[in-house]
């Protein structure tokens, strides 16, 4: 009897705690799901662009880039540039100038030997820093004349400063972190890389349960106001769409980052609001012209010409992306640095079987197959593992068949190794290849074009798989990397787009933007390519 | 049974170190940890061979695997790469309790794992305890009621429950009672994680969070067990001790759990002494679709970025517990079955 009456007020007291109505708080909360954990808060480290946007809302830069790419200055009075003087004439010099009220969230001031300290730390051979571009191949210091003056001298011109150096790497707290350098000889263990704190954003890290959660509350002490928000809760999810949808229909989440066409579909049918962003990335195809290793059809314009218009790039971007994402016209799209009115080749097989015909492909042995000087028209398509690549090489390897050109597809899980690890792509062992590319984004530099990045034995690490080389463009792409005047390095981008899209190297299949989805409760919320969490301080909820 | 004990405890020995080799070969031969760092975009170049030598990765795959084993405080590296070794090591090795640091996160190992241990026996305990509890009736209530409606009905329900895939379950609890109860404005359970924000953090938030998860790894698991249970029960109520029993007058409860049930249990005490040290290898599938902060997830996710010394630290772990379960379900034989004696 007893234990009957023990089992009965157990179960009874179970479902009182699941049943109990919960106290309803006024806490103005966003629930961002993220399907990936960061791995570090510390900039040094990381290498996930999830964690990077919630370091935007810690640790502040010296300036954003905002949702229409423009920077916004945060810690400096004024960005630099050759009219206010913080860029030299000669490019080779970048002056920042910090504004005198900013604050760690402890109430030290921030200084520009915070910022010295912060080079140092990239440098600092016991560090296992992420990347130490453009520190070790372009700076060649960075001083304090005084504590609100910051001077980066570069090796040469180097115009994309104003979206690398510090706006990657925010300055860290040199009072809180030098210490702890003296004692450990490295920063790799500092119990700092997963708190931020002190840390200079409007946020601070509330709590953060490994696996589960982070919880980022108003920050003390920030120059630029309080956030209108109580708490951001970043919740960590699977990582598969079912369970991030599931999240943001039912309305456990209020924003979901990262997500794919078909994702985003479901959601707008849900009442969601989607936004695209530029991620720099666009999926293309980048066609091999590097005469050792090539198809020789490759090496004829008119034939690549061809296989961009013989391929129905619009139709695969309605079936698998849900038209969500354009066809790219640009390597640059969506950036001011895209050639006026870019357009890709128009789909039109019977242009593109002309442009064979005219230059000397046909199907002179009747075995289906266009040939020339007994070479057969077969070219090889190679990719990643990722599905939706194969899914591509499925239908031209089709496509391309009624047109007389047979495809032989290749995925590899090495895809992107160097020419020194073997590297399929690196090596050339393909006519046409697969991937998304951005340039330094949202700067528009980019070396994969340059003649002097071609890999070889003695260059086992260069990045320009295609065998590219033209003058023209490797001149300017020189040209632009010492340019220092905005409208003019435009102007020189507008021209190597241009000449890319002549010489038909790189044919864009899908731009490659980011999509985000959020509820109707969500206000302000304004996300930037580059920082996508630039403006939190200003995100607010409905009541 | 000291003797045993020792003797069993040295055996092991060899055993880990052969398991451990062995894993530490095959987790390097995975892949590149420093291909893309885990990022979108492939590690660069100059990067990546700074890495190599400041992580040790640049060196043979056994002296790698010593280092793990015995630590490098006793050799100097190359950390700046001018090809002088100038920096002594820093890790100190399993032996002397240093299971290295996490190549992504920087963290010792063991404190990531030691992190999320708390979460996943929460959630597979609990599984374990009423997945036992559920199969206990069902198998016993199928045995003693053979080939009746509810018997077939039970068995037709494990059958079907063990042949469905775990996602699939997880993907249908979550559809039904979150997504869809609250679409038709029933009470409705949350999707995943461990409380809501706006809440925050009670005993309440968790009970509610830990229902699907729970419910998920109980159906799979409870199907197995049941099955095996019932077989056990039928083979022991229909031998000649249990006529005895009865023809002596005992009543039918009494044959039941005192002298049928724990004869029936034997088999089963090795059953779950398998399986407990799975436990803490958590849910993989299961915590991955509810957002379960556990060991099951840990692990997938330092699998895709082939952070072998956390891998390395979680199958250890299982490995271990592996071993110290099998001796101590041998040990409890001799307590469940008299007959059993080690020396």
């Amino acid at each position: 009897m007893k234990r009957r009456l023990l089992f009965v007020l157990t179960l009874g007291l179970m479902l009182t705690l699941v049943a109990a109505p919960t106290l309803a708080q006024d806490k103005k909360v966003v629930t961002v799901s993220y399907t990936q954990e960061p791995l570090t808060l510390n900039p040094l480290y990381i290498t996930q662009w999830f964690a990077a946007n919630v370091v935007d809302m810690l640790l502040t830069p010296p300036w954003f880039i905002d949702d229409n790419l423009q920077p916004v200055a945060v810690q400096v009075t004024e960005i630099p540039s050759t009219e206010n003087g913080g860029i030299s004439a000669d490019g080779t010099v970048m002056t920042m100038k910090l504004r005198d009220d900013i604050k760690w969230s402890d109430g030290e001031p921030i200084t520009s030997a915070d910022y010295v300290f912060t080079y140092d730390m990239l440098m600092l051979d016991k560090n296992t820093v992420s990347s130490r571009f453009p520190w070790d191949t372009k700076v060649k210091s960075v001083t304090a004349p005084d504590a609100t003056t910051v001077v980066v001298t570069f090796n040469e011109p180097f115009a994309p400063w104003l979206t690398t150096l510090f706006t990657a790497s925010p300055a860290m707290p040199k009072h809180a972190l030098q210490p702890i350098v003296d004692k450990d000889g490295t920063l790799d263990t500092a119990d700092w890389n997963r708190t931020l704190d002190p840390g200079s954003g409007a946020f601070k890290l509330g709590q953060w349960e490994s696996g589960s959660f982070l919880s980022l509350v108003p920050a003390d002490n920030f120059w630029g106001g309080k956030p209108k928000l109580d708490e951001v809760f970043f919740r960590v999810v699977a990582d598969d769409g079912t369970s991030q949808n599931a999240a943001l229909e039912t309305g456990d989440a209020d924003i979901g980052p990262f997500l794919t066409a078909a994702d985003a579909d479901a959601l707008e049918k849900q009442g969601l609001v989607t936004t695209v962003t530029p991620s720099g990335y666009n999926e293309g195809w980048f066609l091999n012209v590097n005469p050792e290793t090539a198809h020789p059809a490759m090496l004829d314009v008119n034939v690549r010409k061809a296989l961009a218009m013989a391929f129905n790039r619009q139709k695969i971007v309605d079936d698998l992306l849900l038209g969500k994402l354009p066809v790219p016209g640009s390597y640059w799209e969506a950036t001011p640095y895209a050639r006026p009115d870019a357009k890709p080749y128009d789909y039109d097989p019977e242009a593109a079987k002309k442009l064979l015909d005219d230059a000397g492909w046909v199907d002179s042995n009747g075995d289906g197959t266009r040939d020339k000087d007994g070479k057969e028209l077969e070219l090889r398509f190679i990719a990643s593992q990722r599905q939706i690549r194969k899914d591509v090489q499925a239908v031209v390897q089709q496509s391309f068949a009624e047109l007389g050109i047979k495809v032989e597809t290749s995925n590899y899980d090495n895809f992107f190794d160097t020419f020194g690890e073997g590297g399929p792509a690196a090596t050339g062992a393909f006519d046409i290849a697969e991937w998304s590319q951005n340039p330094d984004f949202p700067d528009p530099n980019s070396n994969v074009f340059l003649c002097s990045e071609i890999p070889s034995a003695d260059n086992p690490e260069g990045s320009n798989w295609t065998g590219y080389c033209n003058e023209k463009v490797d001149s300017l792409l020189q040209e632009q990397l010492k340019t220092t005047d905005t409208a003019k390095r435009t102007e020189l981008f507008h021209e190597i787009d241009q000449q890319l899209f002549d010489d038909v190297v790189w044919v864009g299949v899908w731009y490659d933007a980011d999509i985000w989805a959020t509820t109707k409760r969500v206000e302000n919320a304004r996300y930037s390519g580059a920082d996508p969490f630039w403006n939190a301080i200003n995100w607010d909820v409905t009541s | 049974m000291g003797r045993y004990i020792i003797r069993r405890l040295l055996q092991a020995i060899p055993l880990v170190l052969l398991v451990s080799l062995t894993i530490f070969v095959l987790l390097q031969a995975t892949g590149d940890p420093l291909a893309t760092m885990g990022g979108r975009s492939p590690t660069r170049p100059e990067d990546k061979a700074r890495l190599r030598r400041q992580l040790g990765l640049d060196k043979p795959i056994l002296e790698q695997y010593l280092y793990w084993l015995i630590g490098n405080d006793w050799a100097k590296f190359d950390l700046d790469g001018d090809g002088i070794a100038e920096s002594p090591g820093i890790r100190y090795g399993v032996l002397r309790g240093d299971f290295g640091t996490s190549i992504v996160t920087k963290q010792p190992a063991m404190k990531i794992i030691m992190d999320r241990l708390p979460n996943t026996l929460l959630l597979m305990v609990t599984s374990e305890i009423i997945t036992l509890v559920i199969a206990l009736v069902i198998g016993v209530v199928s045995a003693v009621r053979q080939y009746s409606f509810l018997d077939n009905a039970l068995s037709g329900f494990s059958f079907v429950a063990f042949s469905m895939p775990i996602f699939l379950v997880g993907f249908g609890l979550l559809y039904i009672f979150a997504v869809k109860f609250r679409e038709w404005g029933l009470p409705s359970l949350p999707t995943g994680g461990i409380f809501d924000p706006k809440e925050g953090r009670t005993l309440n938030q968790l009970v509610l969070h830990m229902i699907l998860p729970v419910a998920t790894i109980t159906i799979i698991s409870v199907a197995g067990y049941s099955r095996y249970i019932r077989s056990n029960m039928l083979e022991v109520i229909n031998s000649d001790y249990i006529r005895t029993a009865r023809a002596k007058g005992l009543s039918e409860r009494s044959i039941l759990y005192r002298h049928a049930f724990k004869n029936a249990a034997l088999p089963l005490a090795t059953l779950i002494g398998l399986d407990l040290p799975f436990l803490l290898g958590g849910a993989v599938v299961t915590e991955r679709i509810f957002a379960w902060p556990g060991t099951g997830r840990l692990f997938l996710d330092h699998l895709e970025l082939l952070d072998y010394s956390v891998l390395m630290g979680l199958l250890m772990l299982i490995t271990v517990a592996v071993i110290v379960f099998q001796l101590l379900t041998d040990l409890m034989y001799t307590w469940l079955d008299p007959r059993i004696r080690y020396s």
